[in-house]
């Protein structure tokens, strides 16, 4: 594995020039690491209005029949429409859609946002749920957790392809597979992904931890939520587009008992009463990121 | 006397209802008496139903109505109106596909591995509360499927009770309108039933040979204490029928009942918490089960 890190740190570092980082991606994460009642909506229109195409994006979205009738025709006017988690989920989505060539997505791109999307979700509302301080940082950790996906696309791809190939035959989990395949798995590369970009620590130990069943001490908690977000995701037919043959105890898990150490709240947390609140949330996040691809598509036909 | 919960359309939306707060009022009692929860986005549901037994009532007022439901002399009966209104008795074959495919690719292969080291090669299972027995008939006619695949060289039991005679009389003649079978291959009705007429089916003497009808009372301790080395129990949408205390005692009835490694299977939208914790909750790719652990057992394996 040394071997491997060492090999795929260097080539991470490449990343950059194989593709370019849209600019507003460092504002935008920066922007995302703020509780929702602190972001300033023009900072949100300065944004979107930044890069054209994320605005015609959100134009289109905005004057999809989700979001009524009525004909919206400034940046203003598509951001207040969409609400400001759309807002976010769009422009992060699509800055890192653009990260990687259409060529090199392994996984269909919509079944990775239904998925990083999802896990955003669930860190949040658990975080909610057991009073951590900052529960926003859960939604971002959540959202970057397998950013590890992206480095392999690019950098391993018919390896990459193959691992999710044989994983979708066999219904077994993704990391298992690139670990007996490519020696590493989406965490490892998910890992140096999150350092050269800088990000806090715990981002990386979220993106680096998440599929750790063993103990993980030196894991703060947000590692903790994404590895159960995670999970629930996956047995709510948001895993990476193929249905995972899995039986799991989450109140048994480690994560779980790590946490609720440091949060007796969620004891007091019913888990069925849970996973159907977020099954309904869910078929929102369906809904946006059908929105955004389909729009995508008709996009893209319209230019072909 | 098992009833599937109705997934009416939504109709209202909480926004729009100036009664919000007692819906959520009537959503929490609910949730407290028989453990099925209407998430908010799922609350229309509720609220038609509410509708319903308001119209019967005379009353257009939710806060009214929640008074029927908690300070009124009628209450308990209202509230068990209310519960049937929820859990309707209409229910078909397969209705719960999720909750097969965690028996086959996640539990059966587990029971069958630490069973084949010991004892004989039968597993033993029991739809506790099987009213007009569609569960047990879609039971046996999976297992019957992996007969010569997962299932070689084992044999199996299936116990179906009721609490309710006519209920059993139905299940054990087994016969079906088509509205029953409508999410059944048309090879397992050609292997499985027969037609009798009048757009009914029958289940055939093999389908028929696989379960057995008992009238067992789930409250009754002596009973209950009967059924034992149970792997598998279904249980769907019984117990919101119960007071806190009578569940708890069944739940720890069916706990014993259980070999360890053993499931119980509840209605998806039902839940034990606060009810009883010997159990673990495992979820299965879009179905919950509960589980009896087995000493050193870890279920699931992979994640």
């Amino acid at each position: 594995m040394n071997g491997e890190r060492s090999q795929l740190r260097a080539q991470i570092k490449q990343l950059d020039s194989l593709a370019t980082a849209p600019a507003i991606l460092k504002p935008l994460l920066d922007m995302m690491r703020l509780p929702s009642d602190q972001i300033k909506l023009e900072k949100v229109i300065e944004l979107v209005s930044y890069d054209s195409a994320i605005a015609a994006q959100c134009l289109r979205m905005a004057n999809s029949p989700l979001f009524g009738t009525r004909y919206i025709e400034t940046v203003r006017s598509a951001v207040m429409a969409l609400g400001l988690e759309r807002v976010r989920s769009i422009l992060l989505g699509l800055c890192m859609n653009r990260l990687i060539p259409q060529s090199k997505w392994v996984i269909a791109p919509d079944a990775f946002w239904r998925h990083s999307l999802g896990c955003a979700l669930v860190a949040q509302r658990m975080a909610q749920k057991i009073e951590y301080s900052e529960p926003e940082k859960a939604y971002l950790a959540g959202l970057l957790h397998d950013l590890g996906f992206l480095v392999n696309s690019v950098l391993y791809t018919e390896d990459f392809r193959e691992c999710l190939r044989r994983a979708a035959e066999q219904r077994a989990p993704l990391h298992v597979i690139e670990a007996q395949l490519l020696g590493f798995t989406h965490c490892d590369s998910g890992q140096l992904l999150c350092e050269h970009w800088g990000l806090s620590k715990e981002f990386v130990d979220a993106a680096r931890c998440h599929h750790d069943a063993g103990p993980l001490p030196a894991a703060g908690p947000l590692a903790n939520l994404v590895r159960l977000s995670d999970l629930l995701c996956r047995v709510r037919y948001l895993g990476y587009g193929y249905d995972e043959i899995m039986g799991i105890d989450l109140g048994g898990d480690t994560a779980w008992q790590s946490l609720v150490v440091i949060y007796p709240a969620l004891k007091d947390m019913d888990l069925v009463r849970f996973t159907l609140d977020i099954d309904g949330a869910m078929e929102q996040i369906v809904e946006t990121v059908d929105s955004v691809f389909a729009a995508k598509r008709i996009a893209a036909s319209a230019t072909s | 006397m098992p009833l599937e919960i109705a997934k009416a359309k939504p109709a209202l939306s909480l926004e729009s209802n100036p009664g919000a707060s007692a819906y959520l009022t009537i959503r929490d009692l609910i949730y407290q008496t028989s453990g099925i929860y209407h998430p908010n986005e799922g609350l229309s549901v509720l609220i038609s139903h509410c509708a319903h037994r308001m119209a019967a009532l005379g009353t257009t007022s939710p806060s009214e109505y929640l008074e029927h439901l908690t300070t009124r002399p009628n209450r308990a009966a209202e509230l068990r109106l209310l519960l049937n209104e929820i859990a309707v008795s209409e229910t078909y074959m397969f209705r719960y596909p999720a909750q097969l495919d965690a028996l086959r690719n996640v539990i059966l292969p587990q029971i069958l591995q630490v069973k084949g080291f010991v004892g004989p090669k039968c597993l033993r299972f029991w739809c506790a509360g099987c009213a007009t027995g569609e569960e047990p008939h879609t039971l046996a006619m999976f297992l019957l499927e992996e007969k010569e695949r997962l299932l070689a060289g084992w044999t199996w039991d299936i116990l179906a009770t009721d609490l309710n005679d006519n209920s059993l009389e139905t299940a054990g003649a087994g016969i079906y309108a088509e509205h029953a079978l409508r999410a059944t291959s048309d090879g397992m009705r050609r292997k499985y039933f027969k037609d009798v007429g009048d757009k009914k089916l029958q289940a055939n003497d093999l389908l028929k040979a696989q379960i057995r009808f008992d009238r067992v009372n789930l409250s009754d301790d002596s009973q209950m204490l009967f059924q034992k080395g149970v792997d598998i129990i279904f249980c769907r949408n019984v117990l919101i029928y119960f007071d806190p205390a009578s569940k708890r005692r069944v739940v720890q009835h069916f706990y014993s009942n259980l070999l360890p490694g053993g499931f119980l299977f509840l209605g998806c939208d039902e839940s034990l918490f606060h009810v009883d914790d010997s159990f673990r909750l495992v979820h299965f790719s879009g179905a919950t089960g509960y589980w009896k652990p087995a000493a050193a057992q870890a279920v699931g394996g992979r994640q």
